[in-house]
């Protein structure tokens, strides 16, 4: 029997107590302020447990809620007591904040904060400020590590408040199967730029004052971020340029000199921003322990390391040759051989930078660009580096003609998640052919179902594509705590109010890592069960959808000439299946897991 | 107080760097070269609301490449005359009612005391429109610690097609529109 079922059974069939409380929920049920689940969950069926159970298989997190429910308010406290030290089981409790909504002035709990239990406060939390609060909920996060021995380990959970102890019996089942340590899809989170950090961080900015951008601080903020990440099995991705190819500093070597004379001068920044992350030792503190970043923005742009003075004329080639073999130097000398290294263009015309879109081309005209950028990499990388260099393109309008035209010039595509469903059948042509491929789209804001961050992660192993982008995860808006926009750019918040000089999860990145993590398990059994099995077996107890369900036919559309289209005749030949959107419930991805979970008993 | 009349005597001296690098602009930058960089499609699509696609003209904006890299590359040239950092952008009208205005061709600096980024095109400042209707250079300070210098651009037929946005600041922001 799985967690949910268990949660189910125990149920208390509502949660409306007269006295403090301690009660559970599992991961997909978000509670409210108020000790109910909150409006987007309520279709799923469960409810508060005085007990929990759980099971997990090892080198895994497995997690839930804790709900303390105080409706006379006042002073409270919770413990959550150690599994045996000798299981090497731990617990992390983060205290869920109640972000209220600027459109409904509604609350939905995202940002975790990390707490050490015994975790003392009040009812009403006197800095969430939510009125007539009557219950606090925590996540809890528990790590099983790869060598804990299978078997049955119990611990509890315990509330103190108005003179009553409440406790809640914690017990887990540890299974033989192991998560592997390489996740089966990369999930990737994206970004732009750091100036957002000197807002983020006030007290860290205003502490370093004019030397924010080059302080050790700075340094060791945004090397977190790719930490916090790495830990919930994704990827991050930040970019360093802009639109008019203006470079931050710290994200490339500083440059010298014009035409045959330019040179790089000084690695100084771009080593203490990059150095602990392309070696690895940023993460050496992490439960996954020490391991490159697996992929990187080049800060190369049709303005950098070559000036657009030049385009088209000698001193373009000569400066970007002897740059970047600069660079691949660099790079070979220091060990940094197994991180893809991307030469990647962001820019759009439409910001009047640059005369063609490196971005989402859309006229093919501006294919002849890429082309000539592929010459200039292969003059001024030699054949065999270690150094792994790609170059990758994000398409969407014109994918299909990309792949054929700059077949050999592009060799990782990250294609828009929609779209590339018309163009599946392609996909193993262009994987057969070394290429890379990944997906990309959104992040559902916290006021969907507490399923929709699994639907991607889902799809990226359904179509076997390597990967998928959230296109911008650290955009938390204004007032993410008290008039938040649904945090639908974000997947991190600042930890800046609580004292925390780092970026706090979201209960949206833990559920979106826990999925991962199964998905990661489930792969394991393509063997004995086929990979098709496998995904029908998965998209069905999902949404009821078959596997099929997912792939896109191919439209009309497609075989007309996208210069002529526009978003709303894309949007009308996706495929609008409400399983997908107002027919997901919260429950979707805890049958996967419980489908996860029967398989994973097996293993002997 | 000596450190304010540094700072205003600093400031004077930068704007007229920027009057004489617009002088320059107003007699290098091609007017007919800069009509031809938008595309006829897209600059036909640029004022239209598309009330199922509110990305359609962006997503449409389109240029000839040739005449872009030609007028940058002067752009660029112009910017090099400057003392310290400075953009030189070029700013084109739109034909709308009231009068409206497109940043066409922006640099590596992304100083503007005018473009709010993002915008594809949007309502013509007055110091714009006076540059437009008399051919008199103009000194802006809008934005604290920026200097923009506005001159025109004409075409052969003598004509003034667009201008030129000269523009510094005090102080240079590294991270700002990096994103």
């Amino acid at each position: 029997m799985s967690c949910a079922s268990r949660f189910g059974l125990i149920s208390l069939l509502g949660v409306a107590c007269a006295a403090a409380d301690l009660t559970a929920f599992p991961e997909h049920l978000r509670p409210d302020p108020f000790g109910a689940i909150v409006e987007a969950d309520r279709n799923a069926a469960a409810s508060a447990t005085h007990a929990v159970e759980l099971e997990a298989a090892r080198g895994a997190y497995v997690s839930f809620h804790l709900t303390a429910s105080v409706p006379e308010g006042g002073v409270y406290r919770v413990l959550v007591k150690p599994f045996p030290q000798s299981s090497r089981i731990e617990a992390d409790v983060y205290r869920e904040w109640f972000h209220r909504l600027a459109a409904s002035g509604g609350y939905y709990p995202d940002a975790l904060v990390p707490v050490r239990t015994p975790y003392s406060s009040r009812m009403p939390e006197p800095d969430n400020l939510v009125p007539q609060q009557t219950a606090q909920a925590f996540w809890v996060d528990v790590w099983v590590p790869a060598m804990t021995a299978p078997g049955v380990y119990e611990t509890s959970a315990v509330l103190e408040a108005a003179g009553k102890t409440a406790s809640v019996p914690i017990r887990l089942t540890v299974l033989r199967a192991m998560v592997p340590e390489e996740d089966v899809v990369a999930i990737d989170h994206n970004s732009y730029g750091s100036s957002w950090l000197a807002v983020d961080y006030p007290t860290m900015r205003q502490r370093a004052g004019a030397g924010f951008y080059s302080s050790d601080d700075y340094f060791r903020l945004i090397q977190a971020y790719y930490r916090i990440f790495y830990e919930h099995r994704g990827v991050f991705h930040n970019l360093g340029y802009g639109h008019a190819g203006k470079v931050a500093p710290e994200y490339a070597p500083r440059l010298e000199g014009s035409g045959k004379a330019k040179h790089i001068a000084d690695w100084n920044l771009y080593d203490r921003h990059f150095g602990p992350l392309l070696d690895g030792s940023a993460f050496a503190s992490t439960r996954r322990g020490a391991r490159p970043i697996p992929y990187v923005y080049l800060p190369i742009n049709p303005e950098w390391p070559a000036s657009m003075l030049a385009w088209g004329e000698p001193g373009y080639e000569r400066e970007f040759v002897n740059v970047v073999s600069g660079m691949e130097k660099h790079f070979r000398e220091k060990g940094w051989t197994s991180t893809r290294f991307e030469l990647f263009f962001n820019h759009k015309k439409r910001y009047k930078g640059f005369p063609w879109d490196g971005d989402e081309v859309r006229f093919a005209r501006d294919y002849a660009y890429f082309t000539e950028y592929a010459r200039l990499m292969r003059l001024a990388v030699p054949e065999d580096t270690p150094v792994k260099f790609r170059f990758r393109a994000d398409v969407s309008w014109t994918m299909e003609r990309q792949f054929k035209e700059l077949a050999g010039v592009i060799n990782f595509w990250v294609c828009g998640g929609g779209m590339f469903g018309w163009y599946l059948d392609q996909s193993p042509e262009l994987k057969a052919r070394g290429d890379t491929v990944w997906i990309y789209g959104g992040t559902p804001p916290m006021t969907s179902p507490a399923s929709d961050v699994t639907v991607e992660v889902l799809r990226t192993w359904v179509w076997g594509v390597d990967g998928f982008v959230r296109w911008q995860t650290t955009a938390a808006g204004g007032d993410p705590w008290f008039k938040s926009d649904g945090g639908g750019e974000t997947f991190l918040y600042s930890g800046d109010r609580f004292g925390i000089a780092g970026p706090v999860a979201s209960l949206r990145l833990k559920l979106e890592r826990n999925a991962v993590q199964d998905l990661t398990l489930l792969d394991t059994f393509k063997r004995s069960k086929g990979t098709g099995t496998l995904r029908a077996e998965a998209a069905r107890r999902f949404n009821g959808t078959l596997a099929e369900d997912w792939h896109a036919p191919r439209p009309k559309l497609a075989d007309t000439n996208p210069e002529d289209w526009n978003n709303a005749d894309i949007g009308d030949a996706i495929p609008n299946n409400p399983k997908f959107g107002r027919g997901l419930d919260a429950a979707a991805w805890q049958r996967v897991h419980e489908y996860v979970l029967g398989l994973a008993r097996e293993v002997q | 107080m000596r450190m304010v009349l540094f700072f205003v005597a600093a400031t004077a001296l930068c704007a007229q760097d920027l009057d004489r690098v617009a002088q320059v602009a107003s007699v290098m930058v091609d007017g007919d070269v800069c009509r031809r960089i938008q595309t006829p499609k897209s600059a036909e699509s640029l004022l239209k609301v598309d009330p199922r696609d509110p990305w359609r003209a962006s997503d449409d904006f389109d240029v000839n490449d040739g005449a872009f890299l030609q007028t940058k590359k002067t752009l660029m040239r112009l910017a090099r005359l400057c003392p310290a950092a400075c953009d030189v952008n070029l700013w084109m009208p739109v034909p709308a009612t009231p009068p409206r205005v497109q940043i066409l061709i922006r640099n590596v600096n992304e100083m503007s005391q005018f473009w709010r980024w993002g915008d594809l095109h949007q309502a013509m400042p007055e110091e714009m429109k006076s540059v437009i209707e008399k051919g008199e250079r103009v000194t802006v300070r809008r934005r604290p610690g920026m200097v923009s210098v506005l001159a025109p651009v004409y075409d052969s037929l003598g004509d003034i097609v667009g201008l030129v946005e000269v523009v510094s600041r005090a102080e240079r922001d590294s991270h700002e529109n990096v994103k």
